[in-house]
């Protein structure tokens, strides 16, 4: 580099050289050189400039003989394809540059924006272990089941209950998003890290089921929340099977949604709602004012 | 709530009157030799809307249904369930098709009424519980082409095969059938005109021309 | 979405103001043409429906003895119906309507119909659906616990006919039209009309 560095700057001194020698001769003779011998004088400075140029021309050629001639063609990569299409117009190389550019901006301050907001929450689920020997151990948490494995866990809870049936999907490259039907009551979907449960929506049988939107049903706007209430009940990094497993037999218990009354007041409806928390332990049917 | 609740028959007429519902149908006709149908296709695809991904194709099965009106001198009324075969779980079309308007020669292209109506897939048992009979019924096989409001249909016609195979379906004839149309409320005579001049420009590969059916 | 639907008459209106419920008009209406009878004989009656909870569709049923076809079709369908209609017959188009406010409480829709056909009025229908559930086993003891909370003993505990064989079915909106008939059907019988 350092080279290259020094041949271009003797080049640019050897072409600002040869410059002044054209822009004197350009001038001719001028006030400067006074009234005796004048052409004398300007001949004297033409020689002058001459040698400077000889002496940079000189300095140029050695520069560049200590410059080593590169091993092979350049890896241009897939700037190689800028050759072919000489049409700026027809490349739109300039405008999907600026969306390219737009893009990584705006991944940048989202990110920032997020990184910001999620660190407002000190409450993690995941352990830091800062004891120096198990750093450099990848620890096995909840969240770190590979594809399969996971496939597995999800195929044998779709065996274990006849009426709820599991379907796995990975729009999100390797983290599962499984679809749970419960018979014709309810639908949901749940979005996982490896074995970890990271968001729930709950909808009805005839609702699109999307990630992103919420039901347009009050009882399952509720029993959304109680399963994120339920999935951090359950929650134990250290068994994600039995945590699923005990989640599952929760959510199964819904099945009877619409027609269990409520085991504290007798009655379905309270507010127009009916009975939608499950006690985590017995499984019974309470209305969320009426829970023990 | 203060404003009067209107009904649906309200809706209907208004809407009638207001000359937004399309219930005519402005089109041409003509027809190739299968051993020119590709020339014809490669055009087509030129001039039409684009589509990426190839023509669209259509695989439809259609019954013609009429149903007395009175006694002899009285038209019966024709009725056409059409069902996509490649699209089962798409809802079935009922059209009703008037007599093409006796023209004026200069009328570029024939213009009858036409109502295309989705409805659900009971409609064949209801049509022929209310006392419409089958008169007829086809296989309809081909491409659709889009441009503008225009619609070109490429399409061969098969003979109903009694024993339901799909492959041993046998044709008509030895040509597709070629068909430019745009539905249209009534009293835009202007959209015949641009039916005309695309006609010419597939002018020498197939002729399109009203065809007068009485004769 | 789990429907009952009672027809009682009722009076007292101004009970209607439920707290965090919310109205607007709907409307339903029917007509019905009979067809005369044909080579096959029998009476065929065609019924031509319009619910404005589902504005763009036309429900046509036909009855032919004990065969029942139902349809559903855009609203085109009625011009087509319109040029039957010189096919068919003549006489005893009655039109009959149910017009009323609807009131929507959490996740119930509550409709109140005046039943009027051809100007005379005949009772009152209240429609109640419950939308989050798609089978009516699962939530008709729920639904009839809500109504008995505003209709008190009147309400009565057997299902309707319309639904008896149809309880573990996903119910669709065919389904609501079909009663509503039901009901339209005992109201002209009781005038008389067939």
């Amino acid at each position: 580099m350092e080279q290259l560095q020094i041949s271009l700057s003797a080049l640019k001194v050897l072409r600002s050289s040869v410059g002044q020698v054209f822009y004197s001769l350009a001038n001719g003779i001028r006030a400067e050189h006074g009234e005796d011998n004048k052409e004398n004088k300007y001949l004297l400075e033409l020689q002058e400039l001459l040698t400077t140029v000889g002496t940079n021309l000189r300095d140029v050629e050695q520069a560049v003989n200590s410059l080593n001639p590169p091993p092979g063609p350049f890896n241009l990569g897939n700037t190689a394809y800028l050759g072919q299409e000489t049409t700026q117009d027809r490349q739109a190389l300039y405008g999907t540059l600026v969306n390219v550019y737009k893009w990584t901006d705006k991944a940048h301050e989202y990110s920032n924006a997020a990184h910001q907001i999620l660190s407002q929450n000190s409450l993690k689920r995941s352990s830091m272990n800062s004891n120096r020997a198990k750093r450099n151990r990848i620890q096995t948490g909840a969240h770190n089941f590979s594809p399969p494995q996971v496939d597995q866990v999800m195929a044998s809870f779709d065996r274990l209950y006849s009426d709820m049936s599991i379907s796995i999907t990975r729009p999100f490259t390797s983290n599962a998003v499984i679809h749970v039907t419960l018979g014709h009551v309810l639908k949901a979907i749940i979005a996982f890290k490896g074995l970890m449960m990271e968001r729930v929506v709950v909808k009805s049988y005839n609702e699109q089921l999307d990630l992103w939107s919420e039901s347009r049903y009050k009882v399952f706007q509720r029993v959304t929340d109680h399963a994120h209430a339920t999935m951090l009940h359950f929650y134990n990094p250290n068994f994600p099977e039995l945590t699923l497993k005990s989640f599952f037999a929760w959510f199964h218990s819904f099945i009877s949604l619409f027609s269990d009354s409520c085991k504290r007041c007798g009655l379905y409806l309270h507010s127009a709602l009916p009975p939608t928390w499950r006690d985590p332990k017995s499984l019974d049917p309470y209305h969320f004012e009426c829970k023990p | 709530m203060a404003a009067p609740i209107g009904t649906a028959m309200d809706s209907l007429s208004a809407a009638l009157k207001s000359k937004i519902i399309p219930n005519q149908e402005y089109f041409l006709q003509g027809s190739i030799l299968d051993s020119a149908v590709e020339v014809l296709l490669h055009r087509l695809r030129g001039l039409c809307d684009n589509v990426d991904t190839g023509p669209e194709t259509f695989h439809d099965h259609e019954m013609c249904f009429s149903i007395r009106r009175g006694p002899p001198p009285e038209l019966p009324l024709f009725l056409r369930v059409r069902r996509a075969l490649d699209y089962p779980d798409m809802p079935w079309q009922l059209r009703y098709i008037g007599q093409p308007e006796l023209g004026d020669k200069s009328q570029p292209t024939v213009v009858r009424s036409s109502l295309d109506i989705a409805t659900s897939n009971t409609v064949v048992e209801f049509l022929t519980e209310l006392g419409c009979r089958l008169d007829f019924e086809y296989i309809i096989r081909g491409y659709m082409f889009r441009k503008g409001r225009m619609k070109v249909t490429v399409s061969k016609i098969f003979k109903m095969n009694q024993g339901k195979l799909p492959d041993g379906m046998e044709p008509m004839s030895q040509s597709y059938l070629v068909e430019l149309s745009v539905l249209a409320p009534s009293g835009q005579n202007a959209i015949a005109e641009d039916i005309r001049i695309f006609a010419e420009q597939l002018k020498p590969l197939v002729q399109l021309e009203k065809i007068n059916y009485i004769r | 979405m789990g429907t009952g639907s009672l027809g009682r008459t009722w009076p007292a209106k101004n009970k209607w103001q439920i707290p965090g419920g919310y109205e607007n008009g709907e409307n339903i209406n029917s007509q019905s043409l009979p067809i005369p009878n044909q080579k096959n004989g029998g009476q065929r009656t065609v019924h031509v429906l319009h619910n404005s909870e589902q504005p763009a569709s036309v429900f046509a049923i036909l009855e032919y003895g004990n065969k029942v076809v139902p349809l559903i079709a855009d609203r085109l369908f009625d011009l087509v119906i319109l040029k039957m209609t010189n096919v068919c017959t003549d006489k005893k188009q009655t039109k009959i309507e149910c017009k009323g406010p609807r009131f929507e409480l959490v996740d119930f829709c509550i409709k109140l119909g005046s039943v009027t056909m051809t100007q005379n009025f005949k009772g009152v229908l209240v429609e109640i659906e419950y939308r989050p559930s798609v089978v009516p086993a699962n939530c008709w003891e729920l639904i009839r616990e809500f109504v008995q909370g505003f209709l008190g003993s009147a309400v009565s505990s057997q299902i309707p006919q319309y639904l008896q064989n149809r309880m573990n079915e996903i119910y669709q909106p065919m389904d609501t039209i079909h009663q509503y008939l039901e009901h339209f059907g005992q109201y002209r019988k009781s005038t008389g009309v067939i």
